[in-house]
């Protein structure tokens, strides 16, 4: 390992002995040892350090670039200098750590989705989105796979808790006004994370090709059917020559019935199409917290007599 | 600054919520762990206990086991066997030992240390090899060609252990001697197993000796389970079948399923779960490695998460486990195309029911009544090819006609001629079609049975006060009957007689006279009537049950009709003819100037020339009675009726009125399903089909107000809905508001509790199997006689007379009167072993005409000796094949029967023979019957003449060996012949001619027997007559 | 009192999640308006008392003179963030050990299930199925609901409320908001979750989920009620009745947004597209209610019956 002492890094004695001229009998060898003993000792003396201040090592900071200590500096830093950490800022207003104000919805809906994403992708690992054996690996999953019970249920209950935690995460929103200048464009990704969560776990529902999956998404699809102008039930559908062979629906089943195709299309959309989207939606609405100034609040209150005029367009 | 002055979001502290809930997060993970190892793995637990358990069984169960075999071998036999085992050993020990010694200490050090310089050089040379082959200069190859040799020329030192100084060796001298010593090695090794050959073989006997006496497992096997045991791991026991993807883990909880030891629950501490499979005859059959569990029991083969859920009696889980009641449900999956199962008699009584009661006749079931079906096919062909056929003469005719049209030319003309000629040809092409399809109708017509009798002869046939009162409920009439109870209101009962009984035809009997009651009941009770026929009611009750109990007979019948019915039962009034779709008269013939005469010979029908029927549609065949017999049964039956039973006038039935409403009910009801009805002979049955009932999806069985209860009680399931249906037919009318005609129609058949296990059974069984084809039990070989066979013996009740295979019992054996020993001999014989015993032609003919004769029918071919007498039941010949390829099958006879030639005797041996059997020592005709009359009479054995035709050799040698073991109680005497050398001799005091007769003894009576003829068969009486 | 069908019901795994929200949604909203009550008595204090106002520091939060303005993330926001993921985890943990996600019969499509549910949380649009066609119930409403939701903070013309709760300042939204969120969305979930049993049927908690039930309910078109025959004379009626609702509707809201002296005052900020596509969608929005009273009260199925579309 690269512990070289960080003050002199001047190569070791021992070395230099050791490459010495190959003449003399026992002065030689009294040499090599004297040498050996040297580094030997330099070692010793580096493995102390080391291990004293382990965080005064290359090795070290070259990972952790900031020190680790109580002052404003370093803490700032440490958040900074983070990758995960640094879509916080360093310092933020002292009230908006109350969970009264925030309800954590949206944190913990992040969270929720890291755990589904974790699931999810080792689910994956025992599926196969085909009609002869969808429902067979369900069951393999309940049996055979080390925890695939848990998984499976996690993965489930975890959609179940996230649709939930969007919701009361946009009802918080909502309360506290923080859609309002300078967020509004944030809001509206919000709202397309939204219809996203709701679509990825629309989306699963089908994989385990059970009756429950099965009807719920043949109730879901008929909708479609009857989209205005494109579905071949719906209004001026049938005028624009829509069937049951190519309109929307089909498009979405990839056939006129719930079958085969439909299940590798909820696979697909549900493992990988959507969640891409969704997460891309996640960073721009990341980013734009940052980029409008933080969470919005607990902002002082504004009276009602202070209302500036609009600016005129 | 002060403490409330302290900032609270910096000062407060969080580190108490997040011990608490940290601590929070390691339980509910170690919670995680601990469901996974065990919560969901309750398997686990159950291979601990079966370990301990069954180490526990074994423990108890090896002392005595020890103990009987300590006491076999301290048996002499055991000993013998054990000493000269041990000498033989000693005898080969020393020679033994001196090749292991010389094997393992000298040559195969010896090999090891040379094979590796060998190697070496080898692996040397094969690289320089490779190296010519690849190289492209001649040089090179040349100067790699010199390496080789020299290779091959060096030496190497090679110290051979055993040898004190080392040798110098090329490479060839290596090879040799490593080849020599191999060669050496293998020689010795083959000595050696010459050498204990003998101890070997020896030892083998000896165990033998042993396990052939020790009873289940003996202290050997019990001991490897105890090895196997102490391996034992806990572990998931699964068996997967590849081509069918299935996965059981039954055994994974089920863990005696298929030990050698038969583990009873009582031996494993009273744990169901552990015992083993009750019938490993079945798991042979059915070996588990290639059926799996779930096929046969149901149940998720995969689930071991737990009971309920491996069991599959969790909500949504479409195939659960079969109950104890229904287990043989799971046979019917893959032998849903026979009517006897083997080792499934559950399930075959529920099919009997299912066919005897005429639950098919209302509802469609692949292969039951398959003759009516077939019928109305062959009908629709037959009309189908007449119209093909007018229309093709039509065309011949425009043909002729447009060729006779002077206006067009010679060579159309001659084309159109042609073309006439041509279809008029093709038209015989359709004859031929149709005599063929009237053929097979000529066959299915006698074929086709109904399961209750023709309602057309009702006005000769019965009492007609009687009719209302049975239709109102005929289980009180006649406990026990076919006939179900319907729910009718008293309109009902009013119409439907009224109909019945004006649709009858009508026919005049001939006046039969009084017939003497006394001798019908003896007639009846001995003929073989209550083979089918019980009479007596409750505890009295005695006879079949394959048909009606007769004991209220005189309150309903008419006697004339009963004299005609008991003389020929098939004897119909009028014939019917399927293609017409109606009953002939004596007009119908006498349009076309024919008598009025129709039967077996005379199947035409004079209008259009298809076949008719001309027989009932009854199973009942003809006894071959005599007039007087059958006016003395008629007599007896007529007699048989509770005292003072009286019946209201029943004036209404004549009533016109009524006729209309009748038929509409009669045809709600599907009375025709059951009966033959004058005008609803064509009728379809009116329930479900129940071919699939078994997988029906449980919401489309209507459980209508019962769903919810249904539920709460744990009956929601297809088991449930059978019973409670099958209990109470209009169970699921409860509550319901339903005018009449929306009401369940299905009546009820009062089934006992185990007949209705039975027929849920078989309901329940009745799935559309996504079982691969190999499952399912469709044998190319005599088995698939066997599968048709049955159908056949369980439509005429062969097996109310006859055993038809072993430890059944007929009908006689329940009768008192055959209890008594005079009687005993009187019982139909056994056809167990029947197909080895007769030969197939014969069979043919017998069953065809049991009488053997033409002319003098009122006797039976072969036992006229019997009172109880082989009925004629006219069979098909389709059904006479069936029949006797089924036999033959039975037996394992081979396809075609050819009787193999016997060596003829000579002159002398016939002498010998006819002395022998007529010799005091072997009384032959004290029993055998011999024709002459007065003898007959009290004779209680087969006749010699027909033996030759009948029997085959083989059998008969065997038969007069040993009788007793082929039918034990027979009356012929076994121990006839003793071994002598390498034939068989007679046992009893010979003649004096056998003297210096060396040849086999039974064979010679065999060969007399089958060059037998009748008058030889006097001289033989004569020469018995001269003995006395 | 079917007591087996309630548990039944409320037991079954999926819908441990509506009760849940039955629980949560409350809750939140109680602690939301709590905290919008507070803020509304210290903006009341602050407007009486001028002097008050240029000095405090204006949030119901504790704040002390030399106590920091912002804090560290680390530690002080983190702790909470890595707190939160903790119990959330514990729930989830505990939740999935102890409930099975549902595994029903293989997908058969010869067998309808009956009642077949959309998942929870699209109950809300198939009960809507109920009073509008699929193409209204299935694709119009969820398509206007989202645009309706992206388009709120380009019509809400009040800039009070920014940041932080207070239910005075936004009377109207809020409530709108409420309306909409827990009338209209959580409440028909529930609906359609816990009440609707096989056929659709309305069935009240504790009574059996029968299969057999038949109820009778004819509903009639509008036109036929006044006896309008004929299919111009039936559009051309029902255009008639939907204005007449929508000038009815734009009325009342107008009203309601113009009732008190502060909502006239936003009035006056509001661009006329701004109050155009509020009022559309608010229309919209009441026209759910609307329909669904006019279902349950005057058995009304359609109101405007054309050939192409019925509404």
């Amino acid at each position: 390992m690269p512990e070289t002492n960080g003050h002199n890094g001047q190569p070791p004695a021992g070395g230099a002995n050791s490459g010495g001229d190959g003449n003399g009998g026992g002065g030689k060898l009294a040499n090599v040892i004297a040498g050996a003993k040297a580094v030997h000792a330099k070692a010793h003396e580096e493995l102390k350090e080391t291990l004293k201040a382990p965080e005064k090592t290359d090795v070290w900071k070259s990972v952790l670039r900031v020190k680790h200590d109580e002052t404003p500096r370093s803490r700032a830093l440490g958040v900074l200098s983070n990758v995960f950490l640094h879509l916080h800022p360093a310092k933020i207003n002292r009230d908006a750590v109350a969970y009264k104000y925030t309800w954590g919805m949206g944190g913990m809906t992040f969270y929720v989705y890291i755990t589904l994403v974790f699931t999810g992708t080792l689910l994956m690992f025992y599926y196969h989105p085909s009609k002869v054996v969808a429902f067979r690996d369900i069951l393999y999953l309940e049996n055979d796979v080390p925890f695939g019970k848990l998984l499976r249920n996690m993965h489930r209950w975890g959609a179940h808790l996230m649709v939930i935690m969007v919701e009361l995460h946009m009802f918080r929103v909502f309360l506290t006004g923080s859609y309002k200048k300078p967020r509004e464009f944030n809001w509206v990704v919000g709202v397309l994370l939204l219809v996203l969560t709701l679509l990825l776990s629309f989306t699963g529902y089908l994989l385990p090709d059970d009756q429950l999956g099965f009807w719920a998404v043949t109730v879901g699809t008929n909708m479609a059917r009857a989209t205005p102008l494109l579905g071949h039930a719906g209004p001026f559908g049938p005028q624009l020559g829509m069937t049951p062979f190519n309109d929307v629906r089909f498009g979405l089943l990839g056939g006129s019935i719930v079958d085969s195709n439909a299940l590798l299309r909820a696979y697909i959309w549900h493992c990988v199409a959507i969640p891409i989207i969704a997460s891309l939606f996640m960073i721009v609405h990341f980013w734009r917290v940052r980029k409008d100034g933080g969470i919005s609040g607990p902002a002082p209150v504004q009276l009602e007599r202070e209302m500036k005029e609009p600016r005129k367009l | 600054m002060s403490d409330q002055d302290k900032d609270p979001v910096v000062h407060s502290s969080l580190s108490r919520p997040l011990f608490i809930w940290s601590a929070l997060l390691v339980l509910s993970l170690a919670w995680g762990l601990y469901d996974e190892m065990y919560g969901i793995r309750p398997w686990k637990s159950y291979q601990a206990k079966f370990e301990k358990l069954y180490g526990r069984y074994l423990k108890q169960a090896m002392t005595p086991e020890a103990q009987a075999e300590r006491q076999i071998k301290s048996s002499p036999d055991y000993r013998k066997l054990d000493r000269q085992m041990q000498a033989a050993e000693r005898q080969a020990m020393p020679r033994a030992g001196e090749i292991d010694k010389e094997v393992n200490q000298t040559l195969v050090p010896k090999i090891l240390a040379l094979n590796d310089p060998f190697q070496e050089v080898r692996s040397h040379i094969g690289s320089l090899t490779y190296e010519i082959e690849v190289s492209k200069s001649q040089g090179r190859k040349d100067s790699l060609r010199k390496q080789i040799d020299e290779l091959k020329a060096g030496t190497r030192k090679v110290k051979l252990p055993g040898e004190d100084n080392a040798r110098e060796m090329k490479f060839a001298e290596m090879d040799a001697l490593l080849q020599a010593m191999k060669a050496r090695k293998a020689a010795l090794l083959q000595e050696r197993v010459e050498v204990m050959k003998a101890a070997t073989e020896l030892r083998a006997a000896r165990d033998q000796y042993l396990s052939d006496r020790i009873s289940g497992a003996s202290s050997a096997t019990l001991a490897n389970v105890q090895n196997s045991l102490d391996k034992f791991d806990i572990r998931i026991r699964q068996i997967h079948i590849k081509d069918v993807d299935l996965v059981d883990r039954c055994e994974s909880c089920h863990l005696g399923t298929r030990e050698p030891v038969q583990l009873t629950a009582a031996a494993m501490g009273g744990n169901e779960v552990f015992t083993s499979h009750p019938d490993k005859e079945l798991l042979k059959i059915h070996d588990p490695e290639q059926f799996g569990c779930t096929p046969c029991h149901g149940g998720n083969g995969v689930a071991v998460s737990s009971v309920v859920k491996a069991h599959g009696y969790n909500e949504h889980w479409l195939w659960p486990l079969h109950h104890k009641e229904n287990i043989e449900a799971g046979c019917q999956q893959c032998h849903a195309r026979e009517i006897v199962t083997e080792m499934a008699d559950t399930l075959n009584a529920g099919r009997e029911i299912f066919r005897l009661r005429g639950c098919m006749a209302c509802h469609r079931y692949d292969g039951f009544d398959r003759e009516a079906d077939e019928i109305s096919g062959v009908n629709q062909d037959l009309r189908q090819l007449a119209q093909q056929k007018a229309e093709m003469l039509r065309q011949a005719g425009f043909d002729d006609q447009k060729a006779n049209n002077p206006r067009i030319s010679d060579a159309e003309a001659k084309k159109l001629f042609q073309d006439a000629s041509n279809l008029r040809v093709r038209t015989t092409t359709i004859d031929a079609k149709v005599e063929q399809l009237d053929m097979r109708e000529g066959e299915l017509v006698k074929e086709v049975k109904k399961v209750g009798p023709s309602l057309k002869e009702v006005r000769m046939k019965l009492n007609k006060a009687w009719i209302p009162v049975w239709l109102k409920d005929p289980h009180t009439w006649r406990e026990g009957t076919k006939m179900p109870t319907f729910r009718l209101d008293d309109d009902e009962i009013r119409a439907i007689s009224a109909f019945i009984w004006q649709s009858g035809v009508e026919g005049d009997l001939p006046h039969q006279a009084p017939g003497d009651p006394e001798k019908g009941k003896e007639d009846f009770e001995t003929r073989g009537c209550m083979a089918c026929h019980s009479m007596g009611e409750g505890s009295q009750k005695q006879g079949g049950t394959f048909a009606a109990n007769l004991s209220r007979e005189g309150e309903k019948a008419n006697y004339d009709y009963l004299v005609r019915w008991v003389h020929n039962p098939r004897q119909r009034t009028e014939p019917y003819c399927p293609y017409e779709k109606k009953d002939l008269t004596a007009a119908d013939y006498a349009r076309h100037g024919l008598p009025f005469v129709f039967d077996l010979q005379h199947t035409k029908c004079p209008n259009d020339g298809h076949e008719l029927q001309v027989q009932q549609m009854t199973p009942m065949p003809s006894l071959r009675l005599t007039e007087d017999e059958a006016r003395d049964i008629a007599s007896y039956l007529m007699t048989r009726k509770r005292a003072g039973a009286t019946y209201a006038d029943a004036g209404f039935m004549d009533d016109p009125s009524l006729k209309n409403k009748g038929l509409e009910k009669v045809r709600f009801y599907g009375c025709a399903g059951c009966h033959e009805i004058a005008g609803l002979e064509e009728e379809q049955r009116i329930g479900t089909e129940l071919t699939k009932e078994g997988s029906k999806p449980i919401e489309r069985l209507d459980f209508a107000l019962l769903g919810h209860q249904a539920e709460d009680q744990g009956w929601y399931t297809h088991k449930g809905f059978f019973e409670h249906k099958l209990a109470d037919p209009a169970v699921y009318d409860k509550g319901k508001e339903k005018a009449k005609q929306d009401r369940l129609k299905m009546p009820n058949f009062n089934l006992s509790k185990p007949e209705i296990d039975a027929v849920t059974t078989f309901l329940e069984g009745s799935v559309d199997s996504t079982m691969p084809a190999r499952y399912f039990y469709a044998p190319a070989d005599q088995r698939q006689d066997i599968i048709e066979g049955w159908w056949v013996v369980r439509k005429y009740n062969c097996m109310g007379c006859h055993k038809v295979h072993v430890g059944q019992t007929t009908i006689f054996d329940s009768m008192t009167r055959y209890q008594d020993p005079d009687w005993v001999e009187q019982k139909p014989p056994t056809l167990i072993g029947e197909g080895a015993r007769v030969n197939p032609g014969w069979l043919m003919r017998f069953l065809n005409n049991p009488a053997l004769s033409e002319t003098d029918t009122n006797r039976d071919g072969v036992r006229r000796y019997l009172h109880a007498r082989m009925p004629t039941f006219s069979f098909s010949d389709g059904e006479i094949r069936t029949l006797v390829r089924f036999f033959e099958a039975m037996s394992s006879q081979a396809e075609p029967y050819i009787a193999q030639p016997l060596d003829p005797l000579t002159d002398q041996e016939r002498v010998m023979a006819r002395q022998l059997f007529s010799s005091e020592g072997a009384p032959c005709l004290k029993c055998h019957m011999t024709g002459d009359p007065k003898h007959d009479a009290k004779a209680t054995a087969p006749d010699f003449t027909v033996a030759k035709d009948r029997l085959k050799p083989g059998w008969t040698r065997r038969w007069i060996l040993d009788p007793a073991m082929m039918a034990p109680g027979t009356a012929m005497p076994s121990g006839l012949f003793r071994a002598q050398g390498d034939h068989m001799v007679f046992a009893g005091p010979l003649p004096a001619s056998f003297n210096g007769y060396t040849k086999d003894q039974a064979d010679l009576l065999v060969r007399y027997m089958f060059q037998f003829t009748p008058d030889e068969l006097s001289r033989m009486r004569a020469s018995a007559g001269g003995a006395k | 009192m079917d007591l087996h069908q309630l548990w039944t019901i409320l037991s079954t795994p999926d819908n441990v999640p509506i009760v849940l929200l039955l629980f949560v949604v409350p809750f939140y909203t109680w602690y939301g308006l709590r905290q919008a009550f507070a803020n509304d008595r210290l903006i009341a204090e602050l407007e009486a008392n001028p002097e008050m106002a240029k000095t405090h520091h204006r949030k119901v939060q504790p704040y002390k003179q030399g106590w920091a303005k912002e804090v560290h993330v680390w530690p002080y926001l983190l702790r909470i963030e890595f707190l939160a993921a903790i119990i959330v985890t514990v729930i989830l943990i505990v939740w999935s050990i102890t409930l099975n996600a549902p595994l029903e019969e293989p997908s058969n499509p010869t067998l309808t299930m009956n009642p077949s549910k959309a998942p929870w949380y699209f109950l809300g649009l198939q009960e809507m199925l109920v009073y509008f066609d699929p193409w209204m119930a299935g694709v119009v409403m969820p398509s206007l609901i989202i645009i309706g939701l992206m388009a709120i903070p380009y019509i809400d013309a009040n800039p009070l409320g920014n940041g932080y709760y207070t239910f005075k300042q936004r009377k109207f939204s809020i409530l709108t908001f409420i309306f909409g969120f827990i009338v209209l969305w959580v409440s028909m979930i529930v609906i359609g979750t816990l009440i609707r049993g096989p056929g659709w049927m309305w069935f009240w908690p504790g009574t059996t989920w029968d299969h057999n039930r038949l109820i009778f309910e004819v509903n009639r078109d509008l036109p036929d009620i006044f006896g309008i025959t004929g299919r111009i004379g039936k559009i051309v009626f029902g255009a008639i009745v939907i204005a007449l609702y929508v000038a009815a509707a734009a009325l009342l809201i107008h009203k309601l947004i113009t009732r008190t002296e502060f909502n006239r005052k936003i009035y006056k900020r509001m661009s006329v597209l701004q109050y155009v596509v509020m009022q559309t969608f608010l229309v919209i929005m009441l026209s759910l209610p609307v329909k669904i009273l006019a279902r349950q009260l005057f058995r009304i199925k359609y109101v405007w019956v054309t050939p192409w579309f019925n509404i």
